[in-house]
């Protein structure tokens, strides 16, 4: 089947990505970008304006700068004051001359240079040249057909030219915060001499992008004002290979807007998922560099230039160890005791009937409410009391009594989506309850018992405020309160707080990760959040 | 459910006793003891005198930040609770969707849940540090700022910081609850709506928001208390300086009682606190009761 229609979209279509390329190149082609570079710089201390020093050296720029207008630069003199007050008392000023020279350069003139976001430029045009390529390529023969009924060439093609077309937009970004990195960035940590590493070849590239070559050595004081402007026009590129990308994809699909939608998707997804991971890249990067790269304001990396594996050695001599088994005894004997005071009682309240039940239910769920920190202060007191300040075994009961509610909530649940005729049968066999409850239901209901105990245990190894309060003694922390100790008032030792905090992260979340299908099943109905 | 088996009266008591125990010791007693203490003397040292009436809860009302500290937890609780329910129930919607990597994207939603609330406070105030921080080196280094920006230049600022990192942490338990709520939901249903020519929005308003209802309420709900009862966040960013400015109430009670020593409003101020999480934590009850009979 052919379809006349389908051709007269296509051509359109086609006709719209030309335009947009077209368009590209326009902008590409206009003097987005200036340069303010100082050529020359003269300095005059103890000057004031208007004075005869200053008359001097002013007749002295001028020269010079006719100088260069006379070899056809477009060059214009700018003048610093900066006041300042010498050990005498008296008021001097620093009168600074600079003659610079104003560069227009547009998108197309990187095409050439030895600069990295030539590179990119490169990449950026060919894969426009090739969209155009693939999609008048992918086009012929099969322009009047529906997209479904294509053949595998005239598929793939039109893929590619939608592929090349998506690359050659993200390049745009990519491009210009490349240029603000190398302009801005990187010159100036040249210039104060915070790098040194490879600054001969990168003063030569841009040399040769401005000059082409020919200030030699002297680039370096010449580009020490540089200022780099873009003008906002530079966007509008985004909006016309957005143009091309459309119709490339209408080509390929026959429609635009189910693929919009899929993109925008992704788009959201995968700025969701970046978001999320920060704070981990944060603390995985940090926790293995030295202290003077944590501290650093210049520091220039993504990762760490040399990866500190000793961090986790010196945590190990400040007591981290000690604090993890802390933590595994507090949470794990929490655990142990909400889940030997919740089986029953979630057995009871899902097998048997009893007056005062509903009461019950009522009572677990109230206790859920009130996280501990409200009642810090009857906490606290209660726990002098009972001697158990400053204890393990304290911390160990408070976590057992406030995650009783979710024990029971999600294990009676698991109990009434059994059946109860296997128990019937193993207690008429002879079993008594206790015996039809551990060789029967338990074993039925693990997966959901494993659910309960790994989230009152990561509840438990979680818990803070509590521990701050209750434990004194450096020995007895658990570990949430183990990695404050690396941050005192005056010095804060990122890198030990966060190796220490990667150690206590990980177990927990690769559990947490195990449980989350079953956790969210029991969630809306138990309620409850870490 | 009656297994048919005779049964002593009490057993099912002995049944419920250690976990009742528990609950009655750990739980209820502190709220005595509190309650208790809001309406006696407290010296300094924390000797305990007589009753002294509502003393403690005048002098509350009357500490200096007790208004800055209220606006504070009205602000933290409601900007956290809105936004990120907002924020959770649209992530749901997407990660609703069928497409490639969506348990990749399931699975890092995970973290924020799983990670102790001081360690996710540390990152973050590491990451904002004006002099040092991650988040200007990362955005210099991507050429999108010029120069390293002072993120935490006034408490006002720091205080949105601290919402902010609320609202990190509090996303992922909305999101999966809104998605249980919607992996219930019949696709028939959606199909029948498409036929009759409802489009995205009518479907969201007709059939996903009352669907999913009752599991928005639940975490809604939730998520008011444990917003209010949220004390590593601020404590470990600001600590509440300066003067308490950036202090919710929770913090605010904890620097009362054991740094200041003023045990007396402080367990006044615990009661006020108890007795609004009562109301929230009636609200909740009457709301999963009513599901309760519902399924």
């Amino acid at each position: 089947m052919r379809y006349p229609e389908v051709r007269r979209q296509n051509r359109r279509m086609l006709l719209l990505l030309i335009l947009g390329l077209i368009l590209t190149l326009v902008l590409m082609s206009l003097p987005l970008y200036s340069f303010d570079v100082g050529v020359y710089t003269k300095k005059s201390g103890n000057t004031f304006v208007g004075d005869e020093k200053y008359q001097a050296v002013r007749a002295e720029v001028e020269a010079v700068a006719e100088e260069y207008r006379s070899q056809g630069f477009d060059v214009e003199i700018r003048e610093d004051v900066l006041e300042r007050v010498n050990s005498k008392g008296n008021t001097t000023s620093l009168v600074t001359f600079t003659i610079s020279e104003r560069y227009s350069r547009s998108f197309l003139s990187f095409l050439g240079k030895k600069l990295p976001s030539s590179t990119v430029l490169v990449f950026m045009v060919s894969l426009m040249g090739a969209a155009l390529v693939f999609s008048i390529a992918g086009l012929a023969g099969t322009d009047d057909l529906v997209p479904r009924y294509l053949n595998r060439k005239g598929r793939l093609l039109r893929n590619l030219a939608v592929t090349a077309l998506l690359l050659a937009l993200l390049l745009v970004p990519v491009f210009m915060l490349m240029n603000n990195v190398i302009f801005s960035r990187r010159l100036s940590l040249y210039n104060a001499d915070l790098i040194t590493e490879g600054k001969e070849a990168f003063f030569s590239m841009l040399d040769h992008f401005f000059f082409d070559g020919r200030m030699g050595e002297n680039v370096g004081d010449v580009l020490g004002g540089l200022k780099i402007q873009r003008s906002p026009m530079a966007w509008l590129l985004l909006l016309t290979l957005f143009i091309s990308l459309t119709a490339a994809i209408c080509i390929r699909y026959g429609e635009i807007k189910s693929s919009l939608l899929r993109g925008a998707l992704y788009v959201f997804v995968v700025i969701v998922c970046v978001v999320t991971l920060y704070p981990y890249y944060v603390m995985t990067i940090t926790a293995f560099r030295s202290n003077a790269e944590t501290l650093d304001m210049y520091f220039l990396h993504m990762a760490p230039t040399r990866w500190v594996w000793s961090n986790l050695t010196d945590i190990v001599q400040r007591g981290v160890p000690r604090y993890l088994m802390n933590s595994i005894f507090v949470a794990g004997g929490a655990t142990a005791l909400a889940m030997l005071c919740g089986i029953p009682a979630a057995y009871a309240m899902a097998r048997m009937n009893f007056v005062g039940k509903k009461a019950f239910l009522g009572f677990v769920i109230m206790s859920q409410m009130f996280s501990p920190v409200v009642l810090l202060i009857g906490i606290s007191q209660l726990m002098n009391t009972l001697h158990l300040n400053n204890t393990l075994w304290g911390l160990m009961l408070i976590n057992a009594a406030f995650n009783q509610a979710f024990a029971i909530w999600l294990l009676r649940g698991t109990f009434v989506s059994i059946s109860s005729e296997m128990e019937q049968a193993a207690m008429i066999d002879g079993c008594g309850t206790v015996g039809a409850l551990t060789k029967v239901l338990i074993p039925m209901a693990a997966p959901g018992i494993v659910t309960a105990l790994i989230f009152v245990f990561i509840n438990a190894w979680n818990e803070y405020t509590i521990a701050t309060v209750l434990i004194s003694t450096a020995q007895n922390r658990p570990i949430t309160v183990g990695i404050t100790q690396f941050s005192s008032f005056n010095m804060i030792e990122w890198q030990y707080m966060f190796a220490a905090s990667l150690l206590a992260t990980i177990p927990v979340v690769i559990l947490f990760m195990s449980i989350e299908k079953h956790l969210t099943a029991g969630l809306t109905s138990g309620g409850v959040k870490g | 459910m009656n297994t048919g088996l005779n049964r002593t009266k009490w057993e099912p008591y002995v049944w419920l006793l250690p976990s009742l125990l528990l609950i009655a010791i750990f739980v209820v007693f502190p709220i005595l003891i509190v309650f208790k203490l809001s309406f006696s003397e407290i010296s300094k040292a924390g000797v305990i005198g007589g009753f002294i009436g509502f003393d403690n809860y005048v002098e509350a009302v009357h500490l200096p930040a007790f208004k800055t500290v209220m606006l504070n937890t009205m602000w933290w609780v409601l900007s956290v609770v809105i936004l990120s329910t907002v924020l959770g129930f649209i992530i749901a919607l997407v990660l609703n969707q069928k497409f490639r990597g969506r348990k990749i994207a399931r699975s890092i939603l995970v973290f924020p849940w799983a990670t102790s609330l001081v360690i996710q406070a540390s990152v973050w105030n590491y990451i904002i540090k004006a002099e040092y921080g991650n988040l200007n080196n990362v955005l210099l280094n991507l050429g999108i700022i010029q120069q390293a920006v002072n993120w935490r230049s006034s408490y006002q600022i720091e205080f949105v910081w601290e919402c902010w990192v609320g609202i990190f942490v509090t996303v992922p338990f909305v999101t999966f609850c809104v998605l249980s709520g919607l992996q219930s939901i019949d696709g028939s249903l959606y199909e029948a709506a498409t036929m009759d020519g409802a489009g995205f929005w009518n479907k969201l308003r007709h059939i996903t928001l009352p669907m999913v209802r009752p599991s928005l309420t639940v975490s809604t709900v939730l998520n008011i208390i444990y917003v209010f009862n949220s004390f590593p966040i601020v404590y470990t960013m600001t600590k509440g300086a300066p003067a308490h400015k950036t202090d919710t109430m929770i913090t605010y009670l904890y620097m009362l009682s054991f740094y200041e020593r003023r045990k007396g409003p402080a367990t006044a101020l615990s009661v006020i606190g108890f007795l609004i999480l009562c109301v929230c934590a009636g609200i909740y009850m009457v709301s999963v009761m009513r599901k309760e009979e519902e399924l």
